[in-house]
């Protein structure tokens, strides 16, 4: 469906046209889709879906390395690291969807208008930048306020802007906000058609781009937003979509299969936590948390992780950092169940469990979680906890999670890297500056940690960041602010026909969660 | 009295609806009794018998999470129940006071009260209970006031009109004659001639009020899992339709079941105690 | 005149109830505890930025001024931006609404056309079979909630048997400028009767789910009106003259118990509006219900407060439209009393 709400007030000419419309020639169209609204203002994206929009509309300096970990060249073919000054160099054959060149001074705008708008992702960059200047058409120049070794990695989080068109298109100084959540302005490998953030936003692909498609690209694109699970199910079935987004229920991942889908996983630098609330009774006693740390049933957490005999949407976990993150450590145990060993943390914690309540909290929209929630009411209950499982709306728990005195005892929530640099995980999770917000539901306040972590965005040397964040981890272990229930791996149901390459061969894949639903490196067939 | 008792239970339909909402009040009070698996009705885990369909041991099937269908069902009639007698309770006592107090004393009174009224009536209902909702934390109790403030200004409005049309009446103007306080005549005089109408409408709001709830809780607005609710099971077994049918199709049956069933013995006694 | 005054009058009316509606809304809005900017803002978020956001959104004063300043921007035509959309809460409702209105107005019209003769049937044998059969139907049909409806329907005729499709206005394939925003008038306007007959395809299933309770309701009023003319001398009169049953039911019955059930079908406007949000739900049909559901649930202040308003605005309207079809319809009510 094109429903498009600009041509309106061309008035008489658009009747004149719409009586020569006729059915789109499409060839070949991608139909995927996401549960939140999409946001397609780079410098508002906040989640997966809007993740997904600005790596296709728009491009970065640097991306999530493929294949591997940390980044590669994108816009920025190389650059050069001095102290605290960061100089780029830029593609010279890159333009706009407009026909504009992409310049050095794009690439300064657009730090400055996503700093001004002080959404999105622009707390990666808070107080960290002190100056950005083009000193050449591909030159840009970053100064820092002081070394900050995360700051290469959250550059993929920085996507740019055209200058020109945002500049036009600007009302009362409102950096063309208002504009930009309904149109493009980037140099990306797709181009907005239309854009209804409840219902879908469409893409044209876009032939001028400096990077290959792969044969069988899709010309047209249909990003679709609150499908329920039983819809992407039957339409799916009908060969009305083709790839699912990763929420759906294990049962209905499965019955997809059984018809012909091909399921594939991201990883995504992505943990499931159960954060356990530091900052209250009885959980403020590290051995009351190590007791349902080690009480916590792995195996059967695993089992509900599982799609089919072939598929799952989770791996084991060893400690708070992913896989594919520097100071991800083999050898920090997996925590698995072990009974003896919690009777004797809780033995020696300080409360009696029997006069706390534990109140367990679980994403409305998410249900699926609910069983985490009741495996663990079945297992504390045993060890005397009286737990108490409630079900609590999104908008609701990011609230209630912001006063640490009151809020949930145990809350379960995903949380992936927003670069490829630890950092961004472990400093919003457990660093003791952080607000307290979903993130950081937590609380942890761990001076040791805190050392950690600071040295770490200091230190540019990656050797020795791997000691310091392998430190970290060890410390996270040991303390255990949250229960590192198993890494997430994002499952999507691929209809028969469609090959989604980044995700069917690892030496494709692309470290971060979301950056590998690049539309054009995804086959599929000519419509019927 | 006792011929209300005798017309509904001499008409077919009035004792398939008493039958109905006999099971269900029956299904309430006894659910620990009655039903197979009692402890399904909280948070409890199953998985081995999860998403199994209907058979002897699970009539009604299993939940994703392997708990008796029957069983939730049995325990949700008792929120179901609870929710229409605790605004049942609230509603009509605070719509009758506004009814009665702006139909008779009249002039400003009227004008502001009735127009406090017109504010409530002019959202749609459910629109009204929605928005409240989510203002406010998703719990039974607050879905309970929910309702309860989309329901009073239809009492207001029934008694109003009541009242303004009694209030000339000869008992009324006599009980003015000899000095009975307003209030007197109010509550006294011009209330009893109110209660046919208001019992009607009570009967025949208990379903519409299981109806709103259970609107409430599909769109997650309403009472929260694990505790076992209608709408909520029904908006959680869509998630797996068509595959897991079961786990929608049966508490959305039982909604209509118990709705019918009020809808059935209101609409007799509608036609007993208000002969138009 | 008296038509023209009496519109009038009740424009005003509605008018003083929709201020009434939109500090009711707006202070219990207001009054809840909570911070929206951060909500908006996201997880990552530092105390600065939601500060920043509170301040641009005049969070930080008083209820009153921020009422006053409300209704300021209101008048203009500015309700905010919507934290759910990230656009202006107006651009939001101008673009959804038709699609609900659309909705509402086709299953307002099944409503009419089925429920009315269903009632009539009813009357007409009453007592007999097929009277039962109408009330037992017609009472089952107000007794589901309308999700339970749209469920089923979705069900048996989507996904058991593929004879609808499951979502969506329009078949993907197929590409209308919007004019209008109602997709049946857009196609037509644009020549295309491919697209119209995809846009009707779309819409029956929906439809019909929200108008179900509708048309019990409709039929049950319907009969009871009916009823009450049957017992009146025209009707006895018609009998005595051996006029033909059908005739009767047709000319002397139907016709005056038309106007007190639309009256009544009017007031149904308001079930059906709340219904939509139900059924827009389940077929994530684009329209102002389904987005009032996604800002009711990410507690998206301003679109909640202009979601309220516009639907309380539509439902006056429409009932202001069924006033003026009626004393158009029945001259005498043109001179008689306001109230009900």
């Amino acid at each position: 469906m094109l429903f498009n709400t600009k041509t309106t007030l061309l008035g008489t000419t658009v009747l004149a046209m719409t009586l020569a419309a006729a059915p789109v020639a499409a060839e070949r169209i991608l139909r995927a889709d996401e549960v939140a609204v999409g946001e397609i203002d780079p410098a508002k994206a906040t989640d997966y879906a809007d993740t997904v929009l600005a790596i296709n509309l728009y491009d970065t300096l640097v991306y999530p390395k493929q294949g591997g970990s940390g980044v590669q060249p994108h816009l920025a073919t190389e650059w050069a690291i001095d102290g605290a000054t960061y100089t780029f160099t830029l593609r010279d054959d890159v333009t706009f969807n407009s026909g504009n060149p992409l310049t050095a001074a794009d690439v300064a705008y657009s730090f400055e208008r996503m700093m001004a708008m002080g959404q999105g992702n622009s707390n990666l960059f808070a107080g960290v930048v002190d100056s950005v200047e083009a000193t050449g058409d591909n030159t840009v120049v970053f100064t820092l306020t002081e070394p900050f070794a995360p700051f290469l990695a959250s550059l993929v989080r920085m996507p740019v802007v055209d200058m020109a068109v945002v500049k036009a298109n600007e009302v009362d100084g409102d950096w063309a906000s208002t504009w930009m959540s309904q149109n493009s302005a980037g140099s990306g490998q797709y181009v907005i058609t239309s854009h209804d953030p409840q219902t879908e936003t469409v893409m044209a692909y876009e032939a001028d781009y400096f990077m290959e498609p792969v044969e069988g690209y899709p010309e047209t694109v249909r990003y679709r937003y609150g499908l329920e699970p039983s819809t992407v199910r039957a339409l799916m079935s009908r060969g009305e979509h083709d790839i699912s987004s990763q929420w759906l229920p294990p049962e209905v991942f499965a019955g997809l299969a059984e018809e012909g889908a091909t399921l594939v996983t991201e990883a995504g630098l992505s943990g499931e936590y159960f954060k356990m609330n530091t900052q209250r009774a009885p959980l403020d006693d590290v051995h009351c948390r190590r007791a349902l740390a080690y009480a916590f049933d792995y195996a059967t957490m695993a089992q509900l992780t599982q799609i089919n005999d072939e598929v799952s949407s989770g791996r084991p976990m060893n400690g708070a950092i992913p896989q594919g993150l520097l100071g991800y450590d083999a050898i920090v145990p997996n925590f698995s169940q072990d009974m003896a060993l919690a009777q004797e943390e809780l033995a020696k914690c300080a409360y009696d469990p029997a006069e706390h309540l534990l109140d367990v909290a679980f994403i409305a929209e998410t249900p699926a979680r609910e069983r985490g929630a009741l495996m663990m009411q079945a297992i504390y209950s045993t060890m005397g906890f009286n737990v108490e499982i409630t079900r609590t709306p999104w908008a609701l728990l990011t609230e209630q999670v912001t006063a640490p005195p009151t809020a949930p005892h145990v809350v379960e929530i995903a949380v992936s890297a927003a670069s490829p640099d630890t950092d961004s995980l472990l400093y919003a999770m457990y660093h003791s500056s952080q607000p307290a917000s979903w993130i950081a539901s937590s609380y942890f306040k761990n001076p040791e940690l805190d050392a950690l972590l600071d040295q770490a965005r200091i230190e540019t040397d990656q050797d020795a960041r791997q000691d310091i964040y392998a430190q970290a981890n060890a410390i996270l272990a040991q303390e255990v602010p949250d229960i590192f229930a198993y890494e997430l791996l994002g499952a999507f149901a691929v209809r028969e026909g469609v090959t989604f390459h980044n995700l069917a061969d690892p030496a494709l894949t692309y470290p971060n969660s979301g950056f590998n639903m690049r539309f054009a490196d995804i086959s599929v067939p000519e419509a019927e | 009295m006792k011929r209300a008792a005798y017309i509904l239970l001499s008409n077919p339909l009035s004792v398939i609806g008493l039958l109905l909402v006999g099971t269900v009040f029956f299904c309430a009070l006894f659910a620990d009794f009655i039903a197979p698996y009692p402890d399904h009705a909280g948070a409890v885990m199953n998985f081995a018998f999860a998403n199994k369909p209907p058979s002897a041991e699970y009539l009604l099937g299993t939940d994703v999470v392997g708990r008796d269908i029957l069983t939730r069902i049995i325990y949700a009639y008792q929120v179901a129940l609870g929710m229409g007698l605790v605004v049942l309770l609230i509603a009509p006592p605070i719509g009758v006071a506004f009814g009665l107090i702006a139909g008779y004393i009249g002039g400003w009174t009227d004008f502001i009260l009735m127009r406090i009224s017109d504010i409530f009536l002019s959202i749609p209902p459910l629109v009204l209970a929605l928005a409240i909702m989510g203002l406010l934390e998703p719990t039974l109790l607050n879905a309970m006031l929910a309702i309860t403030a989309m329901w009073w200004p239809w009492y207001a409005r029934l008694v109003y009109n009541i009242t303004r049309g009694e209030k000339v009446e000869g008992y009324v103007l006599a009980a003015e004659v000899i000095g009975a306080s307003k209030a007197h005549i109010m509550f006294r005089e011009i209330l009893p001639n109110c209660v046919p109408a208001i019992v009607t409408k009570m009967t025949l709001d208990f379903g519409f009020v299981i109806l709103i709830a259970s609107s409430l809780s599909f769109l997650g607005l309403g009472v929260q899992a694990p505790t076992a609710d209608l709408g909520s099971m029904v908006s959680e077994g869509t998630r797996y339709l068509p595959d897991s049918w079961w786990m929608t199709i049966f508490p959305g049956l039982a909604i209509v079941v118990a709705v019918f069933g009020f809808n059935l013995v209101g609409d007799v006694l509608r036609d007993v105690l208000e002969p138009d | 005149m008296s038509i023209f005054r009496r519109l009038l009058g009740r424009l005003g009316a509605s008018l003083i109830v929709l201020i009434g509606v939109s500090m009711l809304i707006f202070f219990i809005a207001r009054i809840i505890p909570g911070d929206p900017a951060r909500i908006a803002l996201g997880p990552r978020a530092t105390d600065a930025q939601v500060e920043q956001m509170r301040e641009a959104l005049n969070l930080n004063e008083p209820i009153v001024v921020q009422y006053g300043l409300f209704m300021g921007d209101l008048v203009r035509g500015d309700l905010g931006i919507s934290l759910y959309s990230n656009r202006p809460v107006m651009t939001d409702l101008v673009e959804y609404l038709p699609a609900t209105l659309e909705l509402v107005l086709l299953a307002g019209f099944m409503m009419v056309m089925i429920g009315l003769p269903l009632g009539a049937i009813s009357a007409r044998y009453r007592g007999r079979w097929p009277d039962n059969l109408v009330r037992v139907i017609s009472l089952l049909a107000v007794s589901a909630p309308a999700f339970v409806w749209a469920v089923g329907l979705v069900l048996v005729f989507a996904y058991f048997t593929p004879l609808f499709p499951i979502t969506g206005r329009i078949s993907d394939t197929l590409e209308v400028e919007r004019l209008t925003g109602f997709m049946l008038i857009d196609t037509l306007a644009a020549g295309r009767l491919d697209a119209f007959a995809s846009a009707l395809h779309h819409l029956i299933l929906p439809a019909f789910a929200l108008a179900l309770s509708g048309i019990g309701q409709a039929a049950r009023l319907t009969r009871s009106n009916m009823i009450a003319t049957y017992e009146q001398p025209a009707i006895e009169m018609a009998q005595a003259y051996g006029f033909s049953e059908a005739r009767i039911a047709r000319r002397y019955a139907f016709k005056p118990s038309l106007i007190p059930s639309l009256t009544i079908i009017g007031l149904d406007f308001a079930a059906l509006l709340g219904n939509a949000f139900l059924v827009e739900v389940i077929f994530a049909w684009p329209g102002l219900s389904r987005y009032g559901v996604g800002v009711i649930l990410q507690k998206d202040l301003n679109a909640i407060v202009g979601t309220v308003l516009i639907i309380s605005a539509t439902f006056l309207i429409a009932n202001i439209i069924v006033d003026f079809l009626v004393s158009v319809l029945n001259p005498r009510i043109r001179f008689s009393e306001d109230n009900k």
